[in-house]
């Protein structure tokens, strides 16, 4: 399909070069990286930037690694790299999961997982796995190096705390220092790919503590402490599965749209919770993790 | 029985290197150097307006743009069975996205911004989105114009209301029926809209040449049609048949969606008003959805009465057909269902009204299948259910109702030889439908559902196929057929055809998709018809150029021609094994005589099928008296589904289905045939859905969130049963089988899901969702 938008284009091979050009261009710049979010809108004509900077040539940017007990995802990591990253299989199982269950193996193959939270569309996969695993976003300008928890960073549907001169670099997680293991839920209409109408990630800890969060079903992705507290302050049971179910109610604002009534999403939320939960502890139990 | 050589045998699609190796062109793919030029839609903003005034000159000023054109600029009708249909708005707009102008320019760009600066002034009319508000007292008028449209003997339209064509069946004494039956079933079933998402999108690009010449290249089911109705259209033009071509590149899927005339025309017209210049007219995905046709919605009525043994008594079908905006094929869609709403059953008392109702959303149309699924959806369903209130099974219900060779039919024509009762018995054999299945997760449950199914071709009484078969010096055939090759091996069956004839191997035939001026004559490639219709032709053409053969060795050798055969690409004779003649070796250039001379010439065959038994003369208050369909072909079908109590998401575990080929000329292509179609079936069973917001604007013209099965969801086994009970009128005793394998799935899969979890869903799509809301409503009736 042709594009009747005009539009620049330039290719830094550097960070410092591409972090000069968005403090130049500000928002009349966007960032292409995989490019699977930011060509529709372009083709649909709903923001057409002045300037689009592709990132692609700046390898720096491409790294999965540990670095200080914490592990860092650059912004140009797609989907398909996560899937084939034993580091990533190793320490963050559930993002492992939920990479697998984003579109499909040729939207894998482009899209990346950073652009996934700047386009932060409140349907996007990446979100639950970061907050259950309190990750860092990093940023870089003129100005300097800003970091933003997870929890901070979506704003509202579509928005995040991204400044108008600012690229992501990378994120960071934190690798718990106890056994910890996750699951991660995704609601579809069918088996092919398909954007999440309700999503739910948990992570288990050996400690006790636990963390769950809900995707998909507000403007924006979020962690429930109220369902972590009545957990780690009752313990994991049946029961206390039971009543986090009801919890639900609360916690998450579904709504009614062309993928699902909000009857149907409340109910999946609590079903895709209790099978995140039974399937976490299964797996925290295993010496190692495995998942498909 | 007879042995074949080629027929009956999984012969490699003729086409098959062709698209596997890249060579194949479709309509985009073409070449048609610098002059041409792009065509962009302006679209109505509305479902239902009057357009007061369009400013095209801002549009105009926009570089490289050559011309834009409105509605002014066409003011003709046009339509395949009724001509309600127009080549852009006049002064109405009908449905939210409809062709309002058009701009063309040198690039696709400079008409897409053009297009954006044609300026329309709109005043909003009420409108109307469900065919039941548009047959209420006072119901706006989409087509004020009605009594004056042309359209075929056999529709009946009511002037100035929605009704575009009303077909009734009235055959023996329905209440006297009803008095008789044990138990009477009632009940109202709806199925939504659907799209075909053929891969390709429609392409036309047609060039009107200085001389008057117009030349249309266009993705299509129905070249000769298309030539057809784009002469009749422009025949004020001074625009004759002749001077309109068609050439048909190859097709990336049709379903229904490239028969008859849509978009195309657009190309054609425009082309007109810029001579010299090729001119493109490419839709895209979201207007695949909107702006071609749909199939049809529908709200059925049905009660059904039956003796206490399951005997059907009397049936009372009455359908309204959310025809949408333009009626001029759907029309037929509704008419072939009015005819046939009895199903494969024998039902001696009927009552069948079936209303094509005007609504402002796109325009309904054929769709594989013609109205079969929709009206099967209730049929088969409500099947299950008297038999589960008789406490009759399910396939003994249908065993005792299925309708016999020689039965009637609801317009009261003898039904033609069938495998019914063996199609039954084969699923239900294949499927083990006695043994009950349990599972051991208590999440999941397990279902069981049984469908029938059958189908007619919808066609105009004297709709005709033709063929040329030409041979080259080596005895190689090219064979000039004008039916379309789909993707179901049209091709490959036409060359199995004169290969069996003539004993010359498919792989010396060549056979190609149409250009209608070197082609001779097909109506369409629809209805299922193409491979019995155009079947018939080749065998014929095959028989007269083998005809001509014998003619010229009876004539040279002085052989008795009924001694004499083919085989091996020679001609031989029964009675002197000696003699052999190499077709190669006289089949262009004749056979030498004695004396120097020679006989014979080009050996070209010549084949011409139009079905002479059929007629639409009847009593339009009873249906009573005509032939209108050539005949029915039947099957039957089972499935077994796991669904998951908690999310009402189904599995379908395998699906078992047969269906009666008559005789399956390439037993590997009607089994490719039923795989696909119980694939399409069930996508519409439970995951297609066409959602309209209040202003009739499709929200999910996309794939985003319209969804077809991915290989993901496809079921764990697909067994594909054939079935041959000759069709005496059939080539080889073939009859059409492409669009029937998707019509029992949606009716079966409700079936198992009343059977798995005792749940009765009456409207289409059987969505995860729909299952499990209304096992939620459930348990909480239970719970008060």
């Amino acid at each position: 399909m042709a594009i009747p938008y005009e539009f620049g284009y330039v290719k830094p091979t550097s960070l410092q070069e591409a972090i000069e050009l968005k403090g130049k261009f500000q928002k009349e710049a966007r960032v292409l990286a995989g490019g699977t979010d930011l060509v529709n809108e372009i083709k649909k004509g709903f923001r057409v930037p002045e300037m689009i900077i592709d990132v692609k040539g700046i390898s720096e940017l491409s790294k999965i690694e540990i670095v200080n007990g914490q592990l860092l995802i650059g912004a140009l990591v797609t989907f398909s790299d996560i899937r084939k990253s034993q580091v990533i299989i190793d320490n963050m199982n559930i993002l492992f999961e939920a990479a697998g269950m984003v579109a499909s193996n040729g939207v894998r193959n482009r899209a990346t997982m950073i652009g996934n939270i700047c386009s932060a569309v409140a349907c996007m996969d990446s979100a639950a796995p970061l907050l259950v695993h309190e990750a860092t976003v990093h940023t870089a300008s003129m100005d300097g190096k800003r970091e933003v928890k997870i929890q901070n960073w979506f704003v509202d549907n579509r928005k995040t705390a991204i400044l108008d001169n600012e690229l992501v670099t990378h994120v960071s997680i934190p690798i718990p220092t106890v056994k910890y293991a996750g699951a991660y839920q995704k609601m579809m209409r069918y088996s092919g790919e398909d954007l999440s109408q309700a999503n739910v990630g948990v992570l288990l800890f050996a400690n006790g503590d636990c963390h769950v969060a809900f995707g998909s079903v507000g403007p924006t992705p979020k962690r429930s402490l109220k369902i972590e507290n009545l957990l780690k302050s009752k313990g994991i049971s049946v029961a206390t599965i039971e009543e986090a179910k009801e919890m639900i109610e609360t916690v998450i604002a579904p709504i009614t749209d062309v993928r699902a009534t909000k009857e149907y999403r409340m109910h999946m939320t609590k079903v895709m919770f209790e099978r995140a939960m039974q399937t976490a502890m299964e797996r925290i139990k295993m010496p190692k993790i495995i998942t498909k | 029985m007879e042995e074949y050589k080629y027929i009956g045998k999984s012969v490699v699609k003729v086409d098959g290197k062709e698209k596997v190796s890249g060579a194949a062109l479709y309509t985009d793919d073409l070449e048609f150097g610098p002059n041409m030029l792009y065509a962009e839609i302006v679209e109505g903003p509305h479902a239902h307006a009057m357009i007061l005034s369009i400013d095209t000159s801002e549009a105009e000023q926009v570089p490289d743009v050559i011309a834009v054109v409105t509605g002014k600029d066409f003011p003709y009708n046009f339509g395949l069975y009724m001509q309600d249909r127009y080549i852009f708005a006049q002064d109405r707009v009908r449905f939210f996205g409809e062709q309002i102008a058009a701009v063309v320019a040198r690039t696709p760009q400079a008409a897409m911004k053009a297009a954006k600066l044609v300026k329309v002034k709109y005043s909003t009319l009420p409108k109307v989105l469900s065919p039941l508000d548009a047959i209420k007292e006072g119901a706006d008028l989409i087509h004020p114009n009605l009594k004056n449209y042309q359209h075929v003997p056999w529709f009946f339209p009511k002037p100035d209301t929605n009704v575009a064509h009303h077909r009734k069946i009235r055959k023996g004494d329905v209440d006297k029926g009803f008095a008789d039956a044990d138990y009477i079933l009632e009940d109202t079933y709806e199925v939504p809209r659907f799209s075909h998402c053929a891969i390709e999108f429609h392409a036309a690009v047609a060039k009107y040449d200085l001389s008057g010449r117009l030349t249309v290249w266009a993705s299509s089911q129905s070249p000769h049609t298309q030539r057809n109705l784009f002469a009749a259209a422009f025949a004020p033009l001074g625009i004759k048949h002749n001077d309109v071509r068609v050439i048909a590149p190859h097709v990336g899927g049709g379903f229904g969606s490239k028969a008859g005339v849509t978009m195309e025309i657009i190309a054609a017209a425009i082309a007109i008003k810029v001579p010299g210049h090729p001119v493109k007219v490419l839709w895209n995905r979201e207007r695949e959805f909107y702006n071609t046709y749909q199939r049809l919605g529908v709200v059925t009525k049905l009660k059904i009465g039956v003796k206490n043994d399951g005997r059907i008594t009397a049936l009372k079908h009455d359908l309204y057909w959310d025809a949408g905006a333009y009626v001029e094929y759907g029309a037929n869609v509704v008419n072939a269902v009015g005819l046939s709403a009895i199903g494969p059953y024998r039902v001696e008392n009927a009552s069948i009204d079936s209303f094509c109702i005007y609504t402002n959303l796109p325009p309904g149309g054929p769709y594989r299948g013609f109205g079969y699924s929709e009206f099967l959806f209730g049929l088969e369903s409500h099947m299950t259910r008297i038999a589960k209130h008789l406490g009759i099974d399910d396939v003994e219900i249908r065993r005792r109702n299925a309708i016999k060779e020689g039965e009637l039919t609801a317009y009261g024509a003898h039904m033609n030889p069938n495998g019914l009762l063996q199609a039954i018995d084969a699923v239900a054999k294949e499927i083990k439908w006695n043994e009950k299945l349990k599972s051991n997760d208590p999440n999941i449950a397990i279902g069981k559902g049984f469908s029938l199914f059958w189908k007619a071709p919808a066609m105009p009484p004297n709709a005709s196929s033709s063929c040329f078969l030409k041979f080259n010096e080596d005895a190689s055939i090219n064979l000039l057929v004008s039916g379309m090759d789909l993707g179901q091996g049209f091709l490959t069956v036409m060359a199995q055809i004169a290969a069996e004839v003539l004993q010359v191997p498919t792989s010396k035939i060549r056979t190609e998709n149409p250009d209608t001026d070197r082609n001779p004559y097909e109506w369409q490639t629809v209805a299922s018809h193409i491979t019995w219709g155009c079947g018939n032709a080749v065998r014929k053409a095959a028989i007269d150029a083998r005809d001509q053969i014998f003619d010229l060795i009876v004539r040279t050798k002085y052989l008795p021609k009924d001694m004499l055969y083919m085989d091996d690409e020679k001609v031989k004779c029964k009675t002197d094994p000696k003699f052999e003649i190499k077709l190669k070796d006289f089949i262009i250039n004749g056979i030498q005589m004695e004396d120097g001379t020679f006989k014979g010439g080009p050996i070209i065959g010549r084949g011409v099928f139009m079905p002479e038994f059929t007629s639409t003369n009847a009593n339009p208050e009873t249906s009573q008296g005509g032939h209108p369909n050539v005949h029915y072909t039947v099957g039957a079908a089972a499935v077994i589904i796991e669904v998951d109590k908690q999310t009402g998401k189904i599995k379908v575990k395998r699906i078992v289905e047969a269906i009666d080929a008559g005789k399956a000329l390439n037993p590997s292509l009607v089994k490719g045939q039923i795989i696909g179609g119980v694939l399409q079936g069930l996508s519409t069973a439970i995951y297609e859905e066409m959602k309209f917001d209040h202003r009739g604007k499709m929200l999910n013209p996309n794939f985003t969130d319209y969804k077809i099965p991915t290989a993901l969801d496809v079921p764990d086994e697909i067994v594909p049963i054939i079935i041959e009970v000759p069709q005496p009128d059939g080539p080889f005793g073939a009859r059409g089988v492409g669009e029937h394998p998707m019509i029992p799935v949606a009716p079966m899969i409700a079936n198992a899901i009343d059977d798995a979890l005792g749940i009765r869903l009456n409207s289409m799509p059987l969505t995860a969702e729909k299952i499990c809301l209304t096992m939620l409503e459930r348990a909480k009736k239970e719970k008060k």
